[in-house]
């Protein structure tokens, strides 16, 4: 029994020895042969680092949105069904929407109209100006339907709504380009013109962030009121609804009630309006992100077939080159399974070396990619222990058949080949 | 008489050679006793070869007996003839069939590897065995450093390292100049005054007539069974007389 582990152990230690010497004997031939591998390797975790990179900081990013707000909404978001048309004859949502809503919900804990999807606007102080801001009309609950924090000053409060007050709330970009190098308290009582009309500078808010490569700070929050007096009373604007944790299916019926009975939808027809949420823009991306780990799957596992089918090949000539050491072993004692695993140890360790290298090369690749672009990478010790445990696999399952192949070598005949 | 060590009773060994049947050995009879130095010789062709891959146990006769102490090799199993080769047999190769990456030390110690002999017992057996042979400077030395009568020692230390029953020997001087070849004969001759068992294959009358015993074979039967320089001497004259 004992000697049948010693002999079990030695003849492993002895496989990895000769695996290793092998190797290192043929570095060059080693290095192409695991070149399929490597490559395979490299963009599968690379892919996966920058997957669960971006993962990881969108998950974030919605849970500082507002995960617990509905959105009233002519417009469906993130449609892609392609039935545009049937929302583009609803009526407007407007403040009649928002004060029916303040006024009959019971579950709503903030309501406020928001303004920033449809109206975007110049800004100047002196002589900087922006374009392309988005300009928000709101009120005084905005901010408590999670759509950011102050971080100077003030934000809007029901006066500034109710007086329509030509003031403003700057977002962190905002503030950024039009004040540079200026901290956030100084720009407070400072004029400035949105769409040409002047606005005091009442508070500025705290970085947000992007959303699906979207900015949320580019962005100047203003009294309703006083947005409808630049853009008019007729667009259509969204109504942010803010609900107690769990309690948003229930919210949903409450509006769904409330709006078909202000804007008058005849029982039996649909809703002529949505109700939005933030969860949609994760299916959607968890949609898009699976795409893509599927697609660098597929292509990783192409890449590790044309690896394996290197390593059969590069086997198979180091069997047929040692066809007289085979005839030795064997006729020292060696069992066809000794003889299988030490050919099996020398293909699952190219392989796990062309995943170690792999794995080292996809990892700085995603880092890379993180340094140079807006994308992020995270490293997990499961993407690690993919890289190699694919690539030993990949090694032992191309490796069997050469090894089978010397296992069954005729001795005599291994012995007498020139 | 204590009973033979290897017994071989009417053996035959058959080749299917392009639909013909080809009979490499037939009706092959000997016994050989424990300690015994006894050369196989014949021409090319003769079936000295598949005779020696059976004694072996490399190859399985398609009829008649082998047996080694009395114990029948026919219907082991691959795994069971691998052990046999491994405590039963040191084989020794006209190429000397060293493992060119290893050293001197690790190409002796590879038998008992597949032993399961523990790895520091392994050291000492092989260096015993090299020192036997006469290699004690030359341990860690690979093949292509050392001389072809250096290789064919180390060849014989691994042979010897397992402590078989017996050693078998396919042209051990055939790739050595005479005074190596001399040199080994002459290894040989001690290993048998030590006790060994030899069986030593060869088509030189020269080296099988230093045997005390040779069987002669031809064309697949024993034609000659006797004192190797009687044995020898018959194959010269006949030919020459052919």
């Amino acid at each position: 029994m004992r000697r049948r582990l010693v002999r079990g152990l030695s003849e492993t230690a002895e496989s990895f020895r000769m695996a290793v010497g092998t190797l290192a004997a043929n570095r060059l031939r080693s290095g192409l042969t695991t070149l399929g591998i490597i490559i395979g390797v490299t963009t599968v975790i690379a892919i996966v680092a920058i997957v669960q990179g971006l993962n990881k900081s969108f998950d974030e990013q919605v849970a500082n949105l507002g995960a617990h707000t509905l959105y009233v909404d002519k417009w469906k978001w993130l449609n892609l069904d392609g039935d545009w048309y049937l929302f583009r004859n609803r009526k407007p949502i407007g403040l009649r929407e928002v004060q029916a809503i303040q006024r009959e919900s019971r579950i709503a804990l903030a309501v406020a109209p928001m303004t920033q999807f449809g109206s975007r606007g110049k800004l100047s102080y002196r002589e900087r100006e922006l374009t392309n801001v988005q300009v928000n009309g709101t009120n005084a609950q905005y901010l408590d339907t999670g759509a950011g924090t102050v971080a100077a000053g003030r934000f809007l409060v029901e006066t500034d709504v109710d007086l329509a007050r030509p003031v403003v709330v700057l977002g962190a970009d905002v503030l950024e380009r039009l004040f540079p190098g200026i901290p956030a308290a100084a720009v407070l009582g400072k004029r400035v013109l949105v769409a040409e009309r002047p606005f005091t500078v009442v508070g500025t808010l705290e970085r947000r962030g992007n959303m699906l490569g979207m900015p949320l700070d580019n962005i100047v929050h203003i009294p309703f009121p006083a947005w409808q007096r630049i853009y008019g009373g007729r667009r259509s604007i969204t109504v942010a609804v803010a609900a107690p944790p769990g309690k948003i299916p229930e919210l949903e019926d409450e509006l769904t009630g409330i709006l078909r009975r202000v804007r008058a939808v005849p029982a039996g027809k649909p809703d002529d309006f949505t109700l939005n949420r933030q969860e949609q823009f994760l299916k959607v991306y968890k949609g898009l992100t699976g795409a893509l780990y599927g697609a660098a799957i597929g292509v990783g596992l192409i890449t590790l077939v044309v690896g394996g089918i290197g390593i059969m090949n590069i086997m198979l000539v180091s069997v047929h080159e040692r066809t007289r050491e085979i005839g030795v072993r064997r006729a020292l004692g060696a069992r066809k399974r000794t003889i299988l695993v030490q050919f099996l140890v020398e293909s699952a360790l190219v392989a796990a070396l062309g995943g170690a290298v792999g794995t080292g090369l996809g990892l700085a690749a995603a880092q890379l990619v993180a340094a140079l672009s807006p994308l992020a990478a995270a490293v997990t010790p499961s993407a690690v222990a993919l890289g190699l445990g694919f690539s030993a696999a990949v090694g032992l399952l191309f490796g069997s058949w050469p090894a089978w192949r010397a296992a069954n070598l005729d001795p005599v005949e291994a012995l007498r080949y020139e | 008489m204590t009973p033979a060590l290897l017994a071989v009773e009417d053996l035959a060994r058959l080749y299917q050679v392009g639909g013909e049947e080809v009979r490499a050995l037939d009706g092959v009879t000997f016994d050989i006793a424990q300690g015994e130095w006894v050369a196989i010789v014949g021409q090319s062709g003769s079936g000295k070869s598949t005779l020696m891959n059976i004694l072996g146990c490399l190859d399985t006769p398609s009829s008649g007996r082998y047996a080694i102490r009395g114990a029948d090799v026919a219907g082991l199993t691959d795994d069971e003839l691998a052990d046999l080769r491994n405590h039963e047999i040191g084989f020794i190769f006209q190429t000397f069939q060293l493992l060119p990456r290893a050293t001197a030390l690790a190409n002796v110690e590879l038998p008992l590897i597949y032993r399961g002999v523990s790895r520091w017992e392994r050291r000492e057996l092989a260096k015993a065995a090299l020192i036997s042979v006469g290699l004690e400077s030359r341990m860690l030395h690979r093949p292509n450093e050392l001389s072809g009568g250096q290789r064919q020692r180390v060849a014989i230390a691994r042979a010897l390292v397992g402590n078989p029953s017996l050693l078998l020997a396919d042209e051990p001087t055939g790739n050595l100049d005479s005074a190596t070849g001399d040199e080994i004969v002459r290894l040989f001759g001690e290993l048998h005054a030590r006790g060994h068992t030899i069986i030593l294959v060869t088509h030189e009358p020269r080296l099988a007539a230093r045997c005390p015993r040779a069987i002669r074979l031809s064309d697949g039967r024993v034609v000659a069974d006797g004192p190797g320089r009687e044995v020898a001497t018959l194959g010269v004259a006949q030919a020459v007389s052919a």
